[in-house]
């Protein structure tokens, strides 16, 4: 885990910075983004440290996504737009920015300057083909998820940074690197 | 004959009969349109890669990148907000999961997990679905969203509105958590051809969280185990995370 103090998101969690929220539980917070791409454009983010998704329990990722659906809801019925988009970004290639996870959740409107499309890429069938046998050995393997109560209990307070494990200092020293 | 054309009067028939059909024949109206329904009933052939009882995956015919995956519910729902609870604690379990494949299997870099609701959005076919896209260093996409100086006042308006509907702040972590359930739903405006009406109503209430401390030890070791499991590739994306 990466140091409260170096996470921007976790100043936040924490009321050490200020922001606009909109919901808070005792696993996530929702804030509105006040550099957003509209004014109801917000993002909410679990309040335990994990950089990507990959690392987040399954019942913390259950909650964020059914906060991000009625956050999405409740945008719909109170702010008049015609859409609403869910967003992640996993990963600096992916356009990540924060090492603290956190799902946007976009107001739409016809022609709002927005754009999440793409130029389909042409694959020949032999590439597709490669592709997809790759991605359903891997897939195999997906199950077992874990939402049950007791699931809830891995929640545990973050180490001190001094007490952290060599996986956790690596982590740290590398995302201290984010300007 | 020239190509069939419905004449206004023939328009306004069917949209009339589409107006007076119940949330049921409506739903079933919308599957039998909806191609893929028909790729999950398997009439229409597709790649597929990940199928549960709730859930399937193929991949995108025009992807933004090889790999790039559809995660469709089986159901047919044209937006998320239709979708229950569970519904959605699944559907995204999943997605974590073929995310977590990307980045293993295909030794994509990153991924971009993006679901459209509405036309205003993006959204082409009117099922709903979770696009996982996986992405490298320089592959051309670019989902940059624009930045702008949002006014004190207009986030003041937002917020105030938006936490109402949601059901406002528990200002203090630590009291017990709230029991989450969704508000009412309501019919959502979203821009269709066919307007969804049909809500699941019910919403299942969770249970409240209670901690067992008796087994936090035990939970604890699993979850150290499988974090162990899964460090090579999540330390790569990690490290190319802090490398920027």
């Amino acid at each position: 885990m990466v140091s409260k103090e170096s996470c921007l998101l976790c100043q936040i969690i924490e009321g050490k910075i200020a922001s606009k929220k909109i919901y808070e539980d005792d696993l996530v917070l929702a804030v509105l983004d006040v550099n957003g791409a509209n004014p109801g454009h917000c993002f909410v983010m679990p309040k335990n440290h994990h950089p990507i998704l990959e690392q987040i329990p399954d019942f913390e990722v259950s909650r964020l996504f059914q906060t991000a659906n009625r956050i999405s809801s409740a945008i719909f019925e109170n702010l008049g737009v015609q859409g609403t988009n869910l967003f992640v970004t996993n990963g600096v290639p992916a356009g990540q920015t924060v090492a603290h996870f956190m799902i946007h959740i976009i107001p739409r409107k016809e022609n709002d300057g927005i754009n999440l499309e793409w130029a389909p890429k042409q694959l020949t069938e032999e590439e597709m083909s490669t592709v997809e046998l790759k991605i359903k050995e891997q897939a195999k393997n997906i199950g077992d998820f874990k939402t049950g109560e007791e699931e809830k209990v891995i929640k545990q307070p973050p180490p001190a940074p001094s007490q952290s494990s060599e996986d956790d200092d690596y982590f740290s020293k590398q995302l201290e690197r984010i300007p | 004959m020239p190509q069939q054309q419905m004449s206004e009067e023939q328009v306004n028939a069917l949209q009339e009969k589409i107006k007076n059909m119940s949330p049921e024949e409506l739903k079933e109206f919308q599957k039998k349109q909806c191609i893929f329904c028909q790729i999950v009933s398997g009439k229409v052939q597709s790649r597929k890669v990940y199928e549960d009882d709730k859930t399937i995956a193929v991949l995108d015919i025009n992807p933004a990148n090889p790999g790039h995956i559809l995660l469709l519910p089986k159901e047919h729902y044209s937006i998320m907000p239709q979708m229950s609870e569970d519904e959605i604690s699944h559907m995204f379990m999943v997605t974590k999961s073929l995310s977590n494949v990307l980045l293993r299997g295909i030794g994509a870099q990153g991924t971009n997990i993006i679901a459209t609701n509405g036309v205003a959005a993006g959204q082409r076919a009117q099922h709903f679905m979770i696009h996982i896209i996986p992405r490298m260093d320089k592959d051309n996409l670019d989902f940059t969203l624009p930045q702008h100086t949002i006014s004190e006042k207009e986030l003041d308006e937002v917020s105030k509105k938006l936490s109402k509907s949601l059901g406002g702040i528990k200002e203090s972590a630590s009291e017990a958590p709230p029991k989450f359930t969704l508000p009412e739903k309501k019919v959502v405006d979203a821009e269709f051809k066919e307007k969804p009406t049909e809500k699941q109503s019910e919403s299942k209430g969770k249970k409240p969280e209670k901690k067992k401390l008796k087994s936090a030890e035990k939970t604890k070791k699993k979850a150290e185990k499988k974090e162990n499991r899964e460090s090579v590739d999540l330390d790569d994306i990690a490290r190319i995370l802090g490398a920027k």
